[in-house]
């Protein structure tokens, strides 16, 4: 087969990362959760909270 | 055990075999559910009929939305996962076991779900915001459902271990396994966010937790919601190139951008999920923009990588077969009696002129404000999970009746057209729904007009016609599917035996010969289409900032 790797043939470093689909998965999750979970968790959590006298008006 | 299979050559691992055709049944399964609740639905929302009534209208929009985008999708999506792993890469299934658990996890969680919905104890939406309680049984029901198809995920990247350990392949795993790779990350992804809202959810429905925050739920959620759906576009597309491969003996005019393009959906078109929350005031600018644009866009581009590679692959094979005239003779000349092909090539052009250009003008901040909440938002989704990813779905399998089932397909001239016919409906249906939304249209909601009440609403007129021709759309895209199920389900029960390649109704074409060396563009017709798109893009772009302009008036 033409595509076989010859045995001293070097990888790449691009293939190396685009084959590995390990490496691929931890990216994929590390990018979402940093930029999407975490970030996003992290100013909902900063959020002050509502006085409790407005709470008290709204839920009359 | 295998067996070879007499057309194709390849190596079919008769537990594998089984599992995807079991799971491929209960997608059809979820299907009908799926579009027997959205006929309904149609026929309520125009207000001249209301057929429901509001509570009714309510539990079917939720039984809707959890058996076409989750349950339909995934199940479907499962079967593509291990037909890719095994048959594609010549391996056997590592752990059939565990696919049997996985399988009737799901199953039972569908099962759990719907009878909960139908009782209505669960008239919470698929969206399920908190402080909206179901039955701790429907909860239940989807983590049993998501902890199935997780597992199912993880015995995917089994199968592809022992593929690597056994080489079974080349250095790098065939594209069309590398995209269903990609499907599957972003299936992990997408089910621990699910795990991580559904869990404490499941547990304030028991009345063990106090409270679940509704903007942290929003934000968690829509980790699933919308990711879900980006699965179904990585498989969607990896089943483009397959059928490029099968009908014409095409493949990716370069490769190595085809796979590049899938890494960026890998990295980044999870954070598209922000979408939801772009009114939301919890969260700041900073974090809607960077998710909803700059990294969002670099999942764009991978689609619009794709969308020129897909039909560039098609037209660079037929030109090595001979059809070379002009700008679209290997358009005129394609396989169109083939309804695999003719699926395949429809969902392209709906997921890109529908689909794909609201989906970036909805996407940005400045412009969803036109059409946020409206029903134009799941006139999208019809223009991207319906048109794009289900009409796909139905397309490959006029491949999995004969490779799969060992059956030919029963009424075939009916499978001939099945998939223009749902593509008319879909594109009627979706389309509609956008304008109505542009009109300012609200979704999910039984009364519009408000009817009855102290503050009625009138629309422009011009809605009227737009939920007619919605209407239409929808009894035509219905029409299609069940026609679809009934070939599938008279196929697989009383087709006739396939015996060897003579037998197939659907070419299996051998690999396009080399191209011979010349001066120009690989593929001219598809660039000139993709001008044309980018055209059109263009000006609903400017269209839709024009709109915005017209919001407000600004002295």
């Amino acid at each position: 087969m033409e595509n076989e790797q010859q045995p001293n043939e070097k990888v790449p470093f691009y293939r190396m990362i685009m084959d590995d689909f390990m490496l691929l998965l931890f990216l994929g999750v590390t990018i979402y959760a940093i930029f999407y979970l975490l970030w996003g968790v992290m100013e909902l959590s900063n959020l002050p909270a509502i006085p409790e006298e407005i709470k008290d008006s709204i839920l009359k | 055990m295998f067996r070879t299979c007499d057309i194709t050559g390849f190596k079919v691992d008769l537990q594998s075999q089984k599992l995807i055709r079991y799971n491929a049944v209960f997608a059809v399964i979820s299907l009908l559910l799926a579009v027997t609740a959205a006929l309904l639905l149609v026929f309520t929302r125009y207000q001249p009929m209301h057929l429901l009534n509001a509570e009714w209208y309510y539990r079917l929009v939720t039984f809707h939305g959890l058996n076409a985008l989750i349950f339909w999708i995934i199940f479907f999506e499962v079967a593509g996962l291990y037909f890719g792993s095994t048959v594609i890469l010549n391996t056997r299934f590592c752990a059939p076991k565990w696919g049997w658990v996985a399988f009737l996890l799901m199953v039972a969680g569908l099962v759990m779900s719907n009878i909960i919905i139908l009782m209505g104890k669960a008239d919470v939406m698929l969206t399920s915001y908190t402080p909206l309680k179901g039955h701790p049984l429907y909860y239940l029901g989807i983590i049993l459902f998501a902890v199935g198809a997780l597992l199912a995920v993880v015995l995917f990247f089994g199968n592809l271990m022992i593929a690597r350990r056994e080489k079974t392949y080349g250095d790098s795993l065939p594209l069309v396994a590398y995209g269903l790779m990609t499907a599957a990350i972003i299936a992990v992804i997408t089910l621990a966010s699910g795990a991580i809202i559904y869990i404490p959810t499941f547990l304030w429905s028991l009345g063990l937790i106090e409270n679940v925050d509704p903007a942290m739920y929003k934000l968690i959620w829509w980790g699933l919601g919308h990711s879900s759906q980006q699965i179904n576009v990585a498989a969607m597309v990896s089943i483009w190139y397959m059928v490029s491969f099968l009908a014409v003996g095409g493949t990716s005019i370069n490769e190595k951008v085809s796979r590049s393009a899938f890494v960026l959906y890998i990295l980044f078109i999870c954070l598209a999920s922000a979408h939801h929350l772009l009114t939301d005031p919890g969260v700041s600018s900073a974090w809607k923009v960077w998710n909803t644009s700059y990294a969002m866009y670099l999942a764009v581009l991978a689609s619009m990588i794709h969308a020129f590679a897909v039909p560039s692959s098609f037209e660079s094979a037929q030109r090595r077969w001979g059809y070379n005239k002009g700008l679209f003779q290997w358009l005129s000349k394609a396989p169109w009696g083939n309804p695999a092909f003719s699926a395949i090539i429809l969902a392209v052009i709906g997921f890109g002129f529908i689909g794909g250009t609201t989906g970036v003008i909805f996407g940005m901040e400045q412009t969803n404000i036109i059409v946020h909440n409206t029903i134009a938002i799941p006139g999208h989704f019809k223009g991207t999970v319906v048109i794009g990813t289900t009409l796909t779905f139905m397309g490959i399998t006029y491949y999995l009746i004969p490779l799969i089932f060992r059956r030919k397909i029963v009424g075939f001239k009916w499978a001939q057209w099945q998939p223009w016919l749902f593509f008319i409906g879909i594109a009627l249906l979706s389309i509609s729904m956008i304008v109505l939304g542009q009109l300012g249209v609200p979704r999910r909601h039984w009364d519009s007009t408000f009817s009855g009440g102290p503050f009625t609403y009138n629309f422009n007129p011009a809605v009227d016609f737009f939920w007619v021709l919605m209407m239409i759309g929808g009894v035509i895209a219905f029409i299609a599917t069940l026609i679809w199920i009934l070939i599938v389900v008279f196929s697989v029960s009383f087709g006739a035996k396939v015996n060897g390649p003579n037998d197939m109704q659907l070419t299996i074409s051998p690999l396009a010969p080399e191209a011979k060396k010349h001066k120009g563009f690989e593929a001219p017709g598809t660039l000139v289409l993709t001008f044309i798109f980018l055209l059109v893009f263009l000006a609903l772009f400017f269209l839709n900032w024009k709109w915005l302009a017209a919001t407000w008036n600004v002295n």
